[in-house]
């Protein structure tokens, strides 16, 4: 159907004013299992106040905008990582925190965490450290939002076009871990 | 004419005792039981309602064994009778799909019909009561059918008390005015003409489930066949009250009893009745998790409604109170006949067991979804219309009991509409193997939907079919165009509801379809990152207990209820009998001394 | 005549749906000072409507479903359109406060219709804790609305509003009482702390809502602020002379009952957020014992007092 999508207005201009809405309104689901989970609550509460920004925390990936990775991922949590990704709504988002989603981190050795995340699901903010401080966090927020300002947080559109790759890669970490399984 | 139509109906009852396929009895009584239906159609011209006219004559004289039984349509008779038999042919339409067996269903059925047809049009209390003992004796029989103990046994009770009441109220009219016939029968403010109409009313009431006399209603109501318990609530409950409509209104009872009481007490009594059956029919039947029994309480609710209409008596409750009996008469018979259509292929009764039915089956879905909207009387259906008139009429009484107690009843009706939509039609999608019901079920439920559909927009139609009744027993109209109805506080414009509604439904309307959608299917659903089939199956179905909360605070002020009255009183009654048995000892100087004990006790009376 | 009545109401409506978008930036924004933070823009309700219509993909569960969408913008939408705003009657006169009562019951029904056709036992759940709180605090409210009812002799809410003319309702003495009951099942309609339960988000997931996003996210927003509006302008009727000061037809009158109305259901609605943001969350079998325990009995107090002046 038309208006919306191209035919009367144009896309470009259509896109503009939906990077404006959706950058002043990223609404975040966090997925809390590793230890930057900590971090975020001074970041919503009155010392950094994310609010400010539009910001505000989702109960569910449908309703949410921002993906949070805090922290190591396992790959028994990737794959809830992965079903949450894809249920959320496009335009969506990734900010992973601190260095373990990078190269694994203290965990570079560990035998069933993730070593790479963007493998499995592209990353548009990497927030460095360990853990990043609210600071940190907050700066990564606003790194986000220019990004998408400038229409470069693109990471869904390559989740789109390269979901065979990202697949592949999914199947082969989990693959991994169940035959771990079935050998113990 | 007459005749000819009792006839028909009783050769088709007597013939299809003898057919053995479910599929050409309900042909059969199709076609019976439009006859009917074109009397009432005829005699529309007679209430001042244009329509076709095949010359049926509105009365007849019968003569029996020296016993001479007068027929002749009346008004009010007729409003119900419009109601009632508007019901048959979709019902047995449904049936036909229903029924792979006839069962004996369609025979008594017809029986019942003839019944109610005669009871519609008796004019004397004699054929009444022949009429209403027939009603009482095929009903029975089609009850028999469930072969449920405690549905056949509460049903024989109360049919037996009805009668008996009826027949005692009808013994003490005929010894205070020494006749029979209704034109004849002139009353007084006295204490035998006082109990024989609340007798009867009484015994009216039984058939339409008022609260104290309600035990009943559970049992069958979830036991016997689907169409047959759509008729029973959507129609002989309405004849129940068509008794009382009678009793009080056309007699009329209701002007002795304000002048014997010197007040409205007995009448507002009733009308409290009414609303503590709405109330407490409500609060049970969303509590329920056998969809039958559901659906059987809020009949008994939304008949109270009827009751509160009839007790407040004004012509705005009685224009309410008969809309409301129409507006029943349709929805709750389309949504037993759902609630069968969906056993029909699923073979389940318990809420908690079904889910999912309404992706399978939209259409079944479409119509329950019409129903309900009309039971929790939301603004897209009639049912709105009727509710409002009573509520307009107990508030411009002054009714500070009634009237709040009356709304929180209509409240609790969404609870139990939620607990029908989502519990059977939404939710898990639990039967992938189910297909929607045959043609004929869908065809059924949807011709009982359209008239709610049509006196949503026209409520005035409604209100210029009952004008002759209301008019005829002495209670007045109300002023009303065909699609504003108003009060002296206040009007209802159906026509600005609907049109205001289609107009702000564009803005809604533009966002569906400005953005492009996706079908996902049902798995893909948020259950805290789990994937729905990762550790086999996770039942997503939220409906048992599913008002747990609430019930576990209102449980414990219900738990005295009628159920358990009966039952004390039954066991009460056993006692008594066994005690009294004790008197007979067998010995010859224990009855020598009873006599001596008579004969001093007469004695003593005489001199003293 | 029609064409100016309809281009009235269609102004009154968009503008009552702004209000209603508007409140609710300047509810985050309050409840923020509250909690000592900045807060968001009080224009961000626009930006999250906006952000949530723009997305790109948008699901959907079936035509059960999205009948959320439509039957909760119609619903809340053709509610406005039978309340007066300050003291206009758009189409107030063609229906009562049993009529309102009811129209607010459509897109609460639409609503649970989507959230049960989402199959989310949360959904479920929700909207469980949403009709039980519906029976709850409709009782005190009915309760007060008919002694409003009984005590004006009318039931049309545009008639109570022309009657308060000269004394808005809360100052009659038991209208005071009413009016504290009313007030406190306006927060249960608004569904703010402590009684925001349906929707309770670390419990069951926000509810009903669990799995709407999108679209269907944006027009249950568009719902949500039509029901800020319109609960706190039926109050703002009942009990606030609907907020009309001038009663010639000027312009200036219809500007300033306006600026009034504006005034008053903003005044009502921080009411119910300080509420909000003083309390915890009551359980759901507390909540109604609270209503139908001592909001009713206190509503019944009113209810009778009224009677008795009626009476006599």
């Amino acid at each position: 159907m038309g208006l919306f999508d191209g035919d009367i207005m144009k896309y470009e201009d259509w896109n503009k004013i939906s990077r404006i809405a959706s950058r002043k309104s990223l609404w975040m689901v966090h997925f809390c299992t590793g230890c930057g989970a900590i971090e975020l609550p001074p970041v919503m509460t009155s010392r950094y106040d994310m609010e400010r920004f539009g910001m505000g925390p989702m109960a569910t990936p449908r309703q949410a905008d921002v993906l949070l990775i805090t922290g190591y991922l396992t790959v028994k949590t990737l794959k809830r990582v992965v079903n949450v990704y894809e249920q959320m709504q496009s335009p969506k988002y990734v900010i992973s925190f601190g260095s373990c989603p990078i190269n694994g981190g203290m965990y570079w050795d560990s035998y069933n965490t993730v070593k790479r995340l963007d493998r499995y699901l592209p990353v548009d903010v990497y927030v460095g450290g360990c853990m990043p401080r609210p600071e940190g966090v907050m700066n990564a927020f606003l790194e986000l939002m220019k990004l998408i300002d400038e229409g470069k947080a693109r990471g869904w559109e390559k989740y789109q076009k390269y979901y065979e790759q990202y697949k592949r890669n999914q199947k082969m970490a989990f693959n991994f871990e169940r035959e771990k399984d079935e050998g113990a | 004419m007459l005749e000819l139509i009792f006839a028909v109906l009783l050769i088709a009852a007597f013939a299809t005792l003898f057919i053995k396929s479910g599929r050409i009895a309900a042909i059969i009584s199709l076609i019976a039981s439009a006859m009917p239906l074109i009397a009432v159609m005829d005699w529309a011209n007679d209430f001042g309602i244009k329509a076709f006219s095949f010359g049926v004559e509105n009365s007849m004289d019968f003569s029996i064994a020296g016993i001479t039984m007068h027929l002749s349509i009346t008004s009010f008779a007729w409003f119900f009778a419009v109601m009632v038999f508007s019901l048959l042919p979709p019902i047995f339409l449904f049936s036909y799909s229903f029924f792979e067996k006839n069962n004996g269903f369609f025979p008594f059925m017809l029986f019942l019909i003839t019944a109610v047809f005669g009871i519609l049009l008796a004019s004397d209390f004699l054929t009444l009561f022949f009429f209403w003992e027939l009603m009482a004796a095929s009903s029975f029989i089609l009850v028999y059918i469930s072969r449920d103990k405690k549905a056949i046994m509460s049903y024989l009770a109360f049919s037996v008390l009805s009668a008996v009441l009826i027949l005692v109220g009808i013994a003490l009219l005929y010894s205070q005015s020494g006749t029979l016939i209704f034109s004849d029968i002139v009353l007084n403010a006295d204490k035998v003409t006082v109990s024989a109409i609340i007798l009867m009313v009484a015994g009216f009431a039984v058939k339409s489930a008022l609260m104290p006399l309600h035990a009943w209603a559970p049992f069958v109501y979830s036991k016997a066949d689907e169409p047959f318990v759509a008729f029973l609530s959507g129609g002989l409950s309405k004849v129940g009250y068509y008794g009382m409509f009678f009793m009080l209104f056309a007699l009329p009872g209701a002007k002795i009893l304000h002048q014997y009481f010197n007040s409205g007490v007995a009448t507002y009594l009733l009308a409290v009745i009414g609303a503590i059956s709405a109330f407490i029919g409500t609060l049970l039947a969303f509590m329920e998790d056998d969809l039958r029994k559901l659906l059987a309480y809020s009949s008994i609710a939304q008949l109270g409604y009827i009751a509160v209409g009839f007790g407040i008596g004004s012509s705005l409750a009685m224009a309410g109170a008969l809309f409301q009996a129409f507006n029943h008469a349709f929805f709750k018979s389309v949504l037993f006949l759902a609630a069968g259509a969906v056993a029909y292929r699923t073979g389940k009764w318990k809420i908690s067991e079904l889910g999912g039915v309404g992706y399978k089956m939209p259409f079944t879905f479409m119509a329950a979804l019409f129903a309900i909207f009309a039971l929790a009387a939301i603004p897209i259906t009639s049912g709105f219309a009727a509710k409002w008139l009573l509520y307009e009429a107990a508030v411009s009484n002054k009714y500070i009991f009634i009237t709040p107690i009356m709304l929180i009843a209509g409240v609790g009706a969404f609870l139990y509409s939620f607990r029908i939509l989502y519990g059977v039609f939404l939710g898990e999608n639990r039967h992938d193997d189910i297909k929607e019901a045959p043609l004929p079920m869908i065809a059924g439920m949807f011709l009982l939907v359209l008239p709610l559909i049509i006196f949503l927009i026209f409520p005035g139609y409604m209100l210029d079919m009952m004008h002759s009744a209301l008019v005829d027993a002495g209670i007045g109209t109300i002023s009303h165009t065909n699609y504003v109805i108003r009060t002296g506080t206040a009007s209802y414009n159906t026509l600005a509801v609907v049109i205001g509604m289609m107009v702000v439904m564009i803005p809604a309307f533009l966002i569906y379809v400005l953005r492009k959608q996706k079908k996902v299917d049902f798995k893909d659903n948020f259950l805290a990152g789990e994937p729905y089939e990762f550790y086999g199956y996770i039942s997503m179905h939220a409906a048992n207990n599913f008002y747990k909360p609430i019930e576990d605070v209102i449980m414990p002020y219900l738990r005295k209820g009628a159920i358990s009255f009966y039952t004390a009183l039954y066991n009460a009654m056993g006692r008594v009998s066994d005690a009294s048995r004790k008197i007979y000892t067998g010995l010859s100087q224990d009855y020598t001394i009873y006599i001596i004990i008579f004969f001093f006790i007469i004695v003593g009376w005489l001199i003293w | 005549m029609v064409v100016e009545k309809i281009a009235v109401i269609a102004l009154y409506t968009t503008i009552a749906m702004f209000v209603g978008i508007l409140f609710m930036g300047v509810g985050r924004k309050i409840v923020a000072r509250v909690h000592n933070r900045v807060g968001p823009p009080v224009y961000q309700g626009f930006i999250d409507i906006a952000k949530l219509l723009t997305k790109k993909t948008n699901i959907s569960h079936g035509w059960i479903y999205d009948l959320a969408l439509l039957f909760s913008m119609t619903g809340i939408m053709l509610t406005i359109l039978f309340l007066p705003i300050g003291g206009v009657k758009l189409l107030s006169m063609e229906g009562d406060a049993f009529l309102v009562l009811y129209l607010l019951a459509i897109p609460a029904l639409g609503f649970a219709l989507g959230a049960g056709a989402s199959g989310n036992p949360n959904a479920a759940i929700g909207v469980m804790r949403a009709l039980v709180m519906m029976l709850s605090y409709e009782l005190p409210f009915v309760i007060t609305l008919i002694a409003l009812m009984i005590y004006y002799d009318t039931s049309s809410i545009a008639q109570i509003v022309e009657m308060q003319h000269a004394k808005w309702a809360i100052m009659i003495p038991p209208f005071v009482l009413a009016a504290a009951v009313a007030d406190m099942a306006l927060q249960g309609m608004l569904m703010e702390a402590p009684f925001d339960i349906p929707t309770a988000p670390h419990e069951i997931a926000s509810g009903p809502m669990a799995e709407f996003g999108g679209k269907h996210l944006g027009a249950l927003m568009i719902y949500k602020a039509g029901t800020i509006v319109a609960y706190t302008t039926l109050f703002v009727d009942l009990f606030l002379g609907g907020g009309v000061v001038m009663h010639d037809g000027s312009v200036l009158a219809y500007l300033a009952n306006f600026a009034v109305w504006f005034i008053l259901i903003f005044l009502v609605f921080t009411l119910s957020l300080l509420i909000n943001t003083s309390f915890p969350r009551f359980r759901i079998e507390q909540a109604f014992k609270f209503y139908w325990k001592y909001e009713a009995l206190l509503a019944f107090i009113s209810l009778i007092w009224v009677y008795l002046m009626v009476i006599s």
